[in-house]
């Protein structure tokens, strides 16, 4: 579902910046390109929002109406939604999806800021080298590592603990790259400047890089927070009791104990999704700022 | 690093990267976005997802086991044919080979300080889960010496693949497997034979249904013990059958019977279609295939099923397997019945059933499936149809004669964990297969009880006198011999051979000509075959 939401990204972005050149009359679309545009873009939300309705819908049902007429809401009741979180367990799952969630953007933060701004701040011989094969870890797929993590987690014996479930994902290429991007865009006048200060690396970075870059932190907080609020893969692989479900891999107990009861997998789905909705309603702004900072220069 | 250097060395980079910084943000942002759907999305959650990645890892059991070959017993002799059937339940004619297996010190609780804790993995899902923690809760409070956790992994081929990719300490000391993994579990090493555990505690079996307990045997060892035994029956709409004349307390047993029904069903108009089939490895495509072959006493492989000597190849491209694949192909053909395709988890063929605009009025299902079914509709949940709208008959196949194999799964102990948990793991086992529990257990679910004298207990009693559904299963499964023809297939790479010919059924279903798909479907599986005995 969330993948659906951040799908919806590159499209606002287009908006956003149409909208300057609007107002100065400059590549304004005329009439009919206008019109096509805004069908084509109606039809991809329809497509978008299609499954979202019929989740939402579905999880306000009560269970004899569900599939009585299921693309007309109501009769509504919110007892399904109730049911979901104390049977499905799901307090207990969101915790421990925060906590990893946390855990990870945490981690992910500290490690692109710190690696980023050796290879955009520091002169060391392989250094482009080097971030040329950080870079080609993303085209690595978690699946292709997948066997040899599972093994590592297990071999430490993480497998059910926290620490299993984010061991994997504390460092990541593309937090690397999104860092070193705006580091490289400081003016290097503020290093000098610094230097002459005696300002040493640590004291630069705490005090001078990382409060200017603080937009683009932010954007990689939110990608790292839903990217493994979103994970359904290694959850499943590394846990093997209840208590440590992560809101995805609980959904999937919830489902496979509710053959009967499609409202409330339904229900449960909408209480997984709704913290995630929230973030990207509350820092959509920043994601778009921070992910297009380092493409256009202003 | 002199502070005159330093601009200079990072100005020429970031002139560079800026032309290019545009292009790869964007090559970026796709990569991330890809990374993160793949496999992580709440909409997969009906997938199985550890297919890909663990399907080299099943076959990676046996390989990395293959030290412990000296295990397997050699003689080639067929025990269970030598016993008398009253008797075969207890595998005592093969003390030598078990000697040399893990031992099961059941008396080891005796000795135990304190409660000792036991993990047991399982793949019961709905009204099967419901019932099973029913009774494990009823197993905890009924004595204080053991306390069972359950834990759920969703389904039978997350048991086994969890259980298998993680390493020996990391796994659980009793695990449920369907039958299909009998032989890669029993050459696996990794397990204590139930043959130990009968032998040391002198559990009584003579109540047994003797197939149930020979279903689990293989060169003559009683690997694990069966607990939820389920085989395939007929559901069907029994008002649709009223509409188009049958008597819907007459199901059809033969394939001409089922024919002429389904016939009936779309001339009347009562029904779009008469028979949903599917081509799901774990029924349509495999499982019912193997039952079919069972039903008439034909090898599905063969070495006796690969019960008397290893397999070695399938035999499902015969006369008789090109005969049904034709049979089914032409009902398709002939708009009598259609296929829902790979139908997970096997809720599909249900589904068609309750279909509120074309249902079908027939489907072939679990017996397993018969207590979610009835809560299924009793809670309201399909508009129109009612639990009692529904009824069960016996497997329809070729031959006159309902007859089918033991299915389901079975419970099995896991080696290299200590004493008291070995022992732990069989007296909840015990606990389990006692008459009482697997009374509670069939009726709760549509399983059949591995013992007869279930049947005169309460609830089954009950349930089998008031509601004939229940039965079914059990009537046909005691009309099997248990002879190794009559038992199901034992094949190492069982799970990928189902696999092969659930491909080869959805192709013919789609009209590709019987033989052509079954031979090809044959050939990889032989080369699966040899394969795994190559390295076994």
């Amino acid at each position: 579902m969330a993948t659906e939401l951040r799908a919806e990204e590159p499209s606002q972005s287009v908006s956003l910046r149409s909208r300057p050149g609007r107002a100065s009359g400059f590549d304004a679309p005329r009439g009919g390109r206008k019109l096509a545009r805004y069908v084509l873009l109606l039809a991809v939300a329809f497509i978008v929002l299609f499954p979202i309705y019929t989740t939402v819908i579905a999880a306000l049902k009560p269970g004899d109406q569900v599939l009585q007429d299921p693309l007309v809401p109501g009769p509504f009741t919110f007892d399904v939604l109730g049911d979901a979180w104390t049977s499905g367990r799901l307090g207990r799952y969101i915790f421990n999806s925060l906590v990893v969630a946390v855990i990870v953007t945490v981690c992910q933060i500290v490690t692109s800021v710190l690696a980023a701004y050796a290879f955009a701040m520091l002169d060391f011989p392989g250094r482009n080298v080097l971030f040329v094969v950080f870079l080609a870890t993303l085209l690595v797929p978690l699946e292709a590592t997948l066997v040899v993590n599972l093994q590592t987690v297990d071999s430490l014996g993480w497998l059910n603990s926290y620490q299993g479930l984010a061991a994997p994902f504390l460092a990541t290429a593309f937090g690397v790259f999104l860092m070193r991007q705006v580091f490289l865009q400081l003016p290097p006048d503020l290093r000098d400047a610094a230097r002459i200060d005696g300002v040493g690396h640590v004291g630069f970075l705490r005090h001078i890089a990382v409060p200017l870059v603080r937009p683009t932190i932010g954007a990689l907080a939110l990608f790292a927070f839903l990217g493994t609020w979103n994970q359904y893969l290694w959850p499943n692989l590394v846990v093997n009791e209840a208590d440590m479900n992560t809101v995805q891999s609980g959904l999937r107990l919830l489902a496979n104990s509710s053959l009967d009861q499609p409202n409330l997998v339904m229900a449960g789905t909408v209480i997984a999704a709704i913290p995630v909705a929230a973030a990207l309603l509350v820092f959509q702004r920043q994601l778009v700022r921070g992910l297009t900072a380092g493409a256009v220069k202003g | 690093m002199t502070p005159a250097r330093l601009p200079r060395r990072s100005r020429s980079p970031r002139l560079r990267s800026r032309s290019l910084r545009s292009v790869a943000l964007v090559t970026a942002a796709g990569v991330f976005a890809v990374a993160c759907s793949s496999g992580e999305s709440v909409l997969d959650s009906g997938n199985n997802n550890t297919d890909a990645t663990t399907t080299g890892e099943t076959t990676d059991v046996p390989a990395s086991t293959a030290d412990t070959e000296v295990t397997q017993p050699t003689e080639p002799s067929d025990p269970q044919t030598a016993d008398a059937p009253t008797t075969s339940a207890i595998p005592t004619t093969t003390v030598a080979p078990l000697a040399e297996l893990p031992d099961c010190p059941t008396d080891a609780l005796d000795g135990a300080d304190g409660v000792v804790e036991i993990v047991f993995w399982h793949g019961m899902t709905n009204e099967l889960e419901t019932a099973l923690i029913a009774l494990t809760d009823e197993y905890n409070t009924s004595q204080d010496r053991v306390v069972v956790q359950l834990q759920n992994q969703t389904s039978y081929d997350n048991v086994a693949d969890n259980y298998i990719s993680v390493s020996d300490s990391s796994r659980p000391v009793l695990v449920q497997l369907e039958e299909s993994r009998l032989r890669s579990f029993a050459d696996s090493g990794a397990v204590v034979p139930a043959g130990a555990c009968l032998e040391s505690s002198g559990f009584d079996t003579s109540a047994f249904v003797p197939r149930t307990l020979t279903a689990y045997q293989y060169e003559g060892i009683q690997w694990s013990m069966p607990f939820n035994v389920s085989n395939p029956i007929l559901y069907y709409n029994r008002s649709i059958f009223e509409a188009a004349g049958l008597d819907p307390d007459d199901p059809p047993v033969s394939l001409d019977e089922v024919r002429a029904a389904s016939q009936a069903i779309v001339d009347s108009g009562a029904a779009s279609v008469g028979l949903v089939l599917d081509s799901g490895p774990g029924s349509g495509g495999g499982w019912f295939l193997e039952q079919w072959f069972g039903r008439v006493d034909e090898p599905y492989a063969d070495n006796g099923n690969g019960r008397i000597a290893p397999a070695t190849e399938v035999l499902f491209n015969s006369e008789l397997g090109v005969e049904l694949t034709t049979f089914l192909q032409d009902m398709i053909a002939d708009g009598l019945a259609m296929t829902v395709g790979d139908n997970p988890g096997g809720q599909d063929s249900f589904l068609k059933l309750a279909d509120q605009t074309a249902p079908g009025a027939m489907t072939i299902g679990t017996s397993a499936a018969l207590g979610t079914v009835i809560a299924t509709l009793g809670g309201g949940l399909i508009p129109g149809l009612t639990e009692d709208d529904f009824g069960t008959g016996p497997m329809p196949g070729p031959g006159d004669e309902p007859q089918v194999q033991v299915g389901g799964a079975s419970l099995w102990i896991t080696d290299g964990k200590s004493d008291q948990e070995t022992a732990a793991a069989w007296d909840y086992v015990t606990f389990l297969l006692q008459a009482e529990s697997q009374s509670q257990w069939a009726a709760a679910t549509g399983y059949v009880p591995v013992r007869t004298d279930a049947l005169d207990l309460d609830p089954l009693a009950t349930t089998y006198a008031d509601d004939p559904r229940f039965a079914v299963a059990f009537d046909q499964l005691l009309s099997g011999g248990d002879d190794d023809l009559a038992n199901a297939p034992v094949l190492g790479p069982q799970r990928e051979v189902r696999g092969e010919t659930s491909r080869a059924m959805a192709s013919i279903f789609n009209g590709e000509d019987p033989q052509t798909a079954l031979d090809a479907a044959k050939q990889s599986s032989d080369a699966l075959i040899a394969n795994y005995n190559e390295r076994n």
